[in-house]
This record gives C-alpha cells, sequence and structure tokens, in this order.
C-alpha cells in the first residue's frame, strides 16, 4: 500500500467522517481552495490505490472509504513491516529501485483536461499578440 | 555509573542536544501550521527559504546552546580530576541522543550511497551530449523510460532519456531544462541532503514529515518560476512539457537526492494551473554575501560575549549538575 500525500490524507479524512461524496462535497469542505480538477484527480488516484470505491449517480462519481480509518491503518503497517522484513538490498533490487521506485501513473480525463486548458491558453495569447 | 571527566562531558553533551532538541522541536512543530499557512501566501522561493530555515531550527539551536554553553562552562568549571556518578535518566538522554545521531547519519550516507550510484549509472549507459540551442551539455541515456532529472549533490548533472528528448518541441524541452537548472542553481540537492541528515526529535520518529512535504511542493513552484521567469510563452511551453513527460508514464522519482521533472505526481494539475493563471516571476535575487556574514559574525560574538559571563556560566553549570544526577 503506497503512503498518501497530505492532500490525500485530507480528502481521507473528509470522506471517513462524512461517508459518501462526490468530486463537489470534497472540494467544498477542504479547507484551503482547490481547483476542482485537483480534487478530481486526487479522489481518482485514491480510487486506483484501493482506497475508496466509488459508484456513479447523476452524471457523477460518489467516493466512500473502503476500509475504516483503523482497518487501512492496521493493513498499512503491517504491509510495512513485511516489506520491510523481506527485503535485503541487493544490488539488482538496488539498481531497480533507482529506476522504478514509484512510477507514476496520471489519469488521462485529467491530462486531456489540461491540455485543453493548455491549448486554450496559447490562443488566448495569439489572440493578444 | 561512574564515567571519567571527557566520558562525561560527551555523555552531558549528547543528553543537553536531546533534551533541548525535543522541547524546541516540539515547540517549532506546534508552530509548524500557522507558518504552512504564511508560506501560502509568500513567493515560492521564499517559501523554501522559510520552511527550511523552520525546519533546520531546532537542531542548529541545540547545537549551538550545547557547544556555546554547556561544554565551555563543564570545561571552565568541572574538576577535572572527579569521577562522578551519572544518572541513569542522563545517560539514556545520551544514549538516545546517539541513536538519532547514528540513524541520521546511515540516512545520510545510504542515499548519498544511492545517488552516486545513480549518476555513475548514467554516466556507464549514457552520453554527454550538447543539445540544440542549449549551453549547458547533459547527460542522455538510451532506453524507453522517460525521465528528466537533476541528480548529484555537489557537482549535480542533468539526465535526460533519449524519448523524452524526442518527444518535446525544442521550446518544451528548453523550459523542462531551465526548471532542471534552477534546481542545480538553487542547490536543492543539497538542502535534501541536509534535511536527510537532520537528527529526528526521537529515533526513528521525524517529527516533520508535513513540512518537508510542503518544501519539496515550493521547491518545484519556485523552480518553475526561475524557468519561466515572467514569461507567458514559457510558462506555457514548461506547462505542455510537463503534461507530455507526464502522459509518457515519467517516473516521478527514481533515487533520494535525485531532482525530477514531475517530482511529485500529486501535484502536477496544481503545478499546470499555476503556470497557466499567469506566468510567475522570478524572486530577484538579493545576494549581498558580505554584509550577511559580516552581520551574523557580528551577532555571533555579540552572543558569545553574553553567553559566556561568568554569572552565565555558572547557572549552566548548576543546571549540568543537576542534569547529572
Amino acid at each position: 500500500m503506497e503512503a498518501l500525500g497530505p492532500l490525500e490524507v485530507s480528502v481521507m479524512e473528509i470522506l471517513w467522517s462524512h461517508g459518501d461524496s462526490n468530486v463537489h462535497d470534497v472540494t467544498q469542505r477542504l479547507g484551503r481552495p482547490l481547483a476542482y480538477t485537483t480534487v478530481m484527480t486526487t479522489l481518482d488516484r485514491l480510487y486506483k490505490k484501493g482506497l475508496l470505491g466509488r459508484r456513479k449517480a447523476d452524471r457523477a462519481f460518489f467516493y466512500s472509504p473502503r476500509w475504516s480509518r483503523a482497518e487501512w491503518e492496521q493493513k498499512r503497517a503491517g504491509e510495512f513491516v513485511e516489506g520491510f522484513l523481506a527485503a535485503p538490498e541487493t544490488s539488482g533490487e538496488l539498481l531497480v529501485s533507482y529506476l522504478v521506485d514509484a512510477v507514476g501513473r496520471y489519469d488521462e480525463t485529467l491530462l486531456d483536461e489540461l491540455e485543453r486548458k493548455i491549448r486554450s491558453k496559447r490562443r488566448e495569447l495569439r489572440r493578444k499578440a | 555509573m561512574t564515567l571519567p571527566y571527557l566520558l562525561r562531558l560527551l555523555c552531558l553533551c549528547f543528553a543537553c542536544f536531546f533534551l533541548l532538541h525535543l522541547a524546541i522541536g516540539a515547540a517549532v512543530s506546534l508552530l509548524v501550521p500557522a507558518v504552512l499557512h504564511r508560506a501560502e501566501r509568500m513567493r515560492p522561493r521564499h517559501a523554501t527559504r522559510v520552511l527550511l530555515g523552520v525546519r533546520l531550527l531546532p537542531p542548529v539551536i541545540s547545537a549551538f546552546v550545547v557547544l556555546g554553553l554547556c561544554a565551555p562552562s563543564y570545561l571552565l568549571l568541572e574538576p577535572a580530576a572527579t569521577n562522578e556518578e551519572v544518572g541513569w535518566a542522563c545517560l539514556s538522554a545520551a544514549l538516545l541522543c546517539a541513536a538519532s545521531f547514528v540513524l541520521s547519519i546511515y540516512r545520510g550516507w545510504s542515499a548519498g550511497r544511492r545517488s552516486i550510484g545513480y549518476v555513475r549509472y548514467c554516466q556507464l549507459v549514457g552520453r554527454q551530449e550538447r543539445l540544440p540551442g542549449e549551453n549547458t551539455p547533459v547527460w542522455v541515456i538510451e532506453g524507453s523510460a522517460p525521465f528528466l532529472v537533476l541528480a548529484g549533490i555537489l557537482k549535480p548533472r542533468l539526465i535526460i532519456s533519449r524519448p523524452v528528448v524526442n518527444a518535446l518541441p525544442s521550446g518544451q524541452l528548453a523550459a523542462a531544462l531551465r526548471h532542471e537548472e534552477a534546481h542545480r542553481v538553487s542547490r536543492d540537492n543539497f538542502k535534501r541532503l541536509l534535511l536527510v541528515l537532520t537528527p529526528d526529535l526521537f529515533p526513528a520518529w521525524r517529527g516533520f514529515v508535513r513540512l518537508e512535504k510542503e518544501w519539496n511542493r515550493f521547491t518545484e513552484w519556485a523552480a518553475d518560476d526561475d524557468a519561466v521567469a515572467g514569461d507567458s510563452q514559457r510558462s506555457i511551453s514548461l506547462a505542455s512539457a510537463l503534461v507530455r513527460v507526464a502522459r509518457m508514464g515519467a517516473c516521478p522519482q527514481t533515487a533520494p537526492l535525485v531532482t525530477s521533472l514531475l517530482a511529485d505526481n500529486q501535484d502536477l494539475a496544481e503545478r499546470v494551473e499555476r503556470l497557466l493563471r499567469e506566468a510567475p516571476e522570478a524572486e530577484v535575487a538579493e545576494r549581498q554575501p558580505l554584509p550577511a556574514l559580516i552581520g551574523g559574525l557580528a551577532s555571533i560574538a555579540v552572543l558569545a560575549v553574553l553567553t559566556l559571563q561568568p554569572a552565565t556560566l555558572s547557572a549552566v553549570h548548576r543546571l549540568l549538575e543537576g542534569l547529572t544526577r
């Protein structure tokens, strides 16, 4: 199980305390102003990590935690210890760890959305020029 | 336990450092949320300086007090010929401090070793090239993994994989390289090593994880600002480069003490949106090394004169006596 970043933890806290929520709900409950797409990616990433379940209703995804906080912490601690004890650092593993320590997989929808924004900004600049 | 003079000094220094570091660290960690809140309103480069300063504050102050007060008061006021008992509380604090030091040194050594290994590996399989339109030579690695990193601590090198060179148009490649160059100029890998070497508040408990993560985020933003330097075209080029490299499935982190173009995959959307909102200005460097150095030395001298007064030293010595028992 991967470690969670600060934003992911905040999102999990919201879902643990409020249960089923969509992107809009989570964005509103977060303490700081964040873009809708940022929250959407975070929820999607948590879903892909297996921490959240989701269902579609009214053309929007509703996310809910798959484990309670206690279950998640127990699972994470167990996996960490297990991994730590079973990992003698051989040179081969070291080399692999250099290259594939953390492979980032990005949500294609988000990348499309970002590219659309870039194109729009580029057009805007051209018009101004 | 009875210890000889110098060993008792070492034990006291370690114990004092541990207690001070724990107390100052706990106080600073209470201030962290407020500091992070303020940092959100600062320019990223300034925020990185503030956060790094806050993170290094507990060990620096503790070391200053131990070396500037505790050690001199012991050496000047403790009779050299005595063999005194050292209590278990003092001994335990000293051992915990020693454990923290050993752990942080091991962490730094291990990260440094992996970083050097990574650079050597890249130099072994790669080739140094001067890319079109670029002044600084970069190491180009053949293969399918897409990455663009700055690796190395004292002499950082730009390392880029062939798929990234081929995929990015010249403007985007230049923007991405300028981003990594900004990390090199601000010595971010060396600062990362400093953070790794900072001792834990308690052995194996770092206590400032959030602060360090936020420092990482601001470092990326600061490098973005330096790369863009207020130019809208560069801003768009860098945003496009980020998205394009992300679409290639780049490795966000390859080894400790290595800075990657996509350092934190959680921050991509925020970084791109920030670049598109307005081309961020680079912070103008206001470096005046000589006055700053003179000011720093003068402050240290004044502090030394104030603290090395006989009354201060004897008060500290009494506290040390209390700690020993």
